[in-house]
């Protein structure tokens, strides 16, 4: 057993201390293995932010009530008579009040606008959140960062402050054209990075009366004083069941329009990533067949003085999975280095531009380090056993 | 009469034969060779080339097998043992010595010759001391953290020859060792293979084309077209 760890041993560092003779292979595959990691951590990254981003817009304690039996806001109608009894509801359900005593829920609707930074600009999609005065306080993760909510009844919005730092555009007091209408920027807030930051939040009257829809209400949120209050409020609802209400938690309605999109993106993704994996695996094969011809005689010679073939297979893969644990960390450093953080936008659950920011954690360093060594791992596989292999006969010929 | 230890066969091959195939082809090398060496004896192997000495070195060190007889060394049955018993038997009982030297060039000349000790159960500093002790035999005293890429061809095969005696095994395989040295440095490593024969016991056999090292072993043998012509005994 020790003369056999010997033997890896020495045979392994022979191996390693051989590198510099095949630095330019060595170095291909090294690199080959860095872009599939980063590859695959860039929309891993991508797919995590998005999630993130979505999920932490999501409390337990926000129900949302939708109607027509989606599960979407755009998509939703809750028909005015149903609103206004829900409401006048609220007074049975455990509903969080303000200071004022006021139950904290909103009627809200949400419109997908156009806007240009300039007139010649392609236009870009952009979500606008028609709320009562209420909205804000419902979503307690959400600051007012500067100026101040849209008064009722008024075209001024407030601006996220993902939208705010990506068009130039929203400066507090700018006047901005969404659609065919004019408004004007009163504030600006933040989300904890969360999706609200994509969003332009105004008073529902005035987004309703500037895109006739007057009257129509397309979800209504209501703060819980407990998660568990949801299913009093889903009982409550019950009885109103031509108007084909769902009632869900904020955190449930982000939760599922996160998981459709991440699952888009890694659907893309994955097969991209893999065939660019298996195009590194060849690469890490034919690099290790050429590290086995340069060493064939150095092997056979080990093997004549009375080396195992153990020694020779695990020097050989050994080797492999070095360069692509070599690989693999530069590929998560520089992947981290300028991925993380990254703003990006795509199109959101409201057909309209949604930004977040790409996530480079643990779980996606994780799973991109181990497709690497997987790489290493098989590609070296065929190599070592090949080395193993070696005919000793080679040996007594071979000019050292 | 007495039977002397020469006079007992160390290394006995009984109707070995051995054929290679190429494509379709086969090539007959040995068919039912018989030889018998005593034990300490320094034997030279001549012949043209394609005689089957490579073929007979291999099939001494095991590294090739027979298609069938028996190839017995110390008294074990090498054509009964598997490759990995193969293995262990060469580390334990035979020193290789190559034309081309064979060292590993990213290692030092002491790291050479403690490779085929790193099979054995010895410590660290044993090790040490007996690499010290062989560098000295072959006169490469101090040279031991050189690396042969900076030696000539004389010194790398003086390495190559401590790292087959380091050991300590009975049977030396050396195949055309002066082979790739001038005729000083040959010289030397022959002298020194006479030494490692005479003072220390080892037999040795030795392939050779240079009829001047053949004449320092004590018996030469002729093989041609894999049957031996002629036994050449040299008296001392």
């Amino acid at each position: 057993m020790i003369s056999s760890i010997r033997q890896i041993t020495s045979m392994s560092r022979a191996t390693l201390l051989s590198l510099p003779r095949r630095l330019a292979i060595s170095l291909s595959m090294v690199g080959s293995i860095m872009l599939v990691v980063c590859v695959l951590c860039g929309f891993l990254a991508m797919a995590r932010g998005f999630e993130i981003t979505l999920q932490s817009a999501g409390s337990p304690e926000v129900a949302v009530i939708l109607g027509g039996g989606t599960r979407e806001e755009t998509n939703s109608e809750i028909p005015a008579e149903v609103a206004r009894t829900i409401m006048a509801m609220s007074e049975g359900i455990s509903v969080v009040r303000d200071s004022r005593g006021t139950p904290l829920l909103s009627n809200e609707v949400i419109v997908p606008v156009e806007y240009r930074d300039h007139p010649d600009a392609a236009g870009e999609m952009l979500a606008l959140r028609g709320m009562d005065p209420t909205g804000p306080d419902i979503r307690r993760e959400v600051i007012l960062s500067s100026g101040k909510y849209a008064s009722p009844g008024t075209r001024e919005i407030v601006v996220g402050a993902q939208l705010a730092a990506t068009y130039p555009g929203f400066g507090i007091g700018e006047d901005v054209r969404l659609g065919p209408v004019v408004w004007t920027v009163s504030g600006h807030f933040s989300a904890q990075g969360s999706a609200f930051e994509s969003e332009l939040w105004g008073d529902i009257d005035a987004v309703r009366a500037a895109f006739n829809r007057v009257g129509e209400v397309q979800s209504l949120r209501l703060r819980l004083t407990e998660p568990s209050a949801i299913k009093q409020l889903a009982m409550a609802v019950d009885p109103l069941a031509g108007a084909q209400l769902k009632v869900l938690s904020e955190a449930d309605l982000y939760a599922s329009q996160s998981q459709g999109t991440s699952r888009l993106i890694q659907l893309f993704g994955w097969p991209i990533a893999l065939l660019m994996a298996i195009g590194a695996t060849a690469g890490a094969l034919n690099t290790m067949m050429s590290s086995l011809s340069d060493r064939t005689a150095e092997i056979a010679t080990a093997r004549a003085l009375g080396f195992n073939r153990l020694s020779a297979f695990v020097a050989t893969w050994l080797e492999a999975l070095l360069l692509s644990a070599v690989g693999v960390g530069l590929g998560l450093v520089l992947s981290w280095l300028t991925l993380n953080g990254w703003q990006t936008s795509t199109l959101g659950a409201n057909n309209a531009q949604m930004s977040f920011r790409l996530v480079v954690n643990g779980d996606v360093m994780a799973t991109a380090a181990l497709v690497g060594i997987a790489i290493g791992a098989i590609g070296g596989a065929l190599p070592a056993i090949a080395a193993a292999r070696v005919p000793l006969t080679v040996a007594l010929r071979a000019r050292g | 009469m007495t039977i002397s230890e020469k006079d007992i066969p160390f290394i006995a091959l009984n109707g070995v034969s051995k054929t290679y195939r190429s494509g379709s082809e086969r090539l007959p090398i040995f068919a039912g060779l018989d030889l018998s060496i005593g034990k300490g004896e320094f034997i030279a192997v001549m012949g043209p080339s394609g005689s089957g000495k490579s073929t007979l070195l291999n099939l001494l060190a095991g590294i090739d097998q027979a298609d069938s007889g028996s190839i017995q060394i110390g008294g074990q049955r090498l054509d009964q043992m598997g490759e990995a018993a193969r293995s262990a038997w060469r580390a334990q009982h035979m020193g290789i010595v190559f034309q081309f030297y064979n060292l590993l060039p990213m290692l030092t000349a002491a790291e050479n010759v403690e490779l085929p000790l790193l099979l054995k159960s010895i410590s660290g500093r044993v090790r040490r001391e007996r690499v010290s002790k062989v560098l000295d035999i072959v006169g490469l005293n101090g040279r031991g953290r050189q690396s042969p890429t900076k030696m000539s061809g004389g010194q790398q095969q003086r390495v190559g020859i401590a790292r087959a005696i380091v050991a300590d095994p009975t049977l030396l395989l050396c195949d055309e060792p002066t082979g790739d040295l001038d005729r000083k440095s040959a010289d030397q490593v022959l002298a020194m293979l006479g030494f490692l024969n005479r003072e220390l016991g080892k037999t040795i056999i030795m392939v050779t084309h240079d009829p001047e090292a053949a004449a320092q072993a004590g018996r030469t043998l002729h093989l041609d077209k894999g049957v031996f012509v002629e036994d050449e005994q040299v008296m001392a």
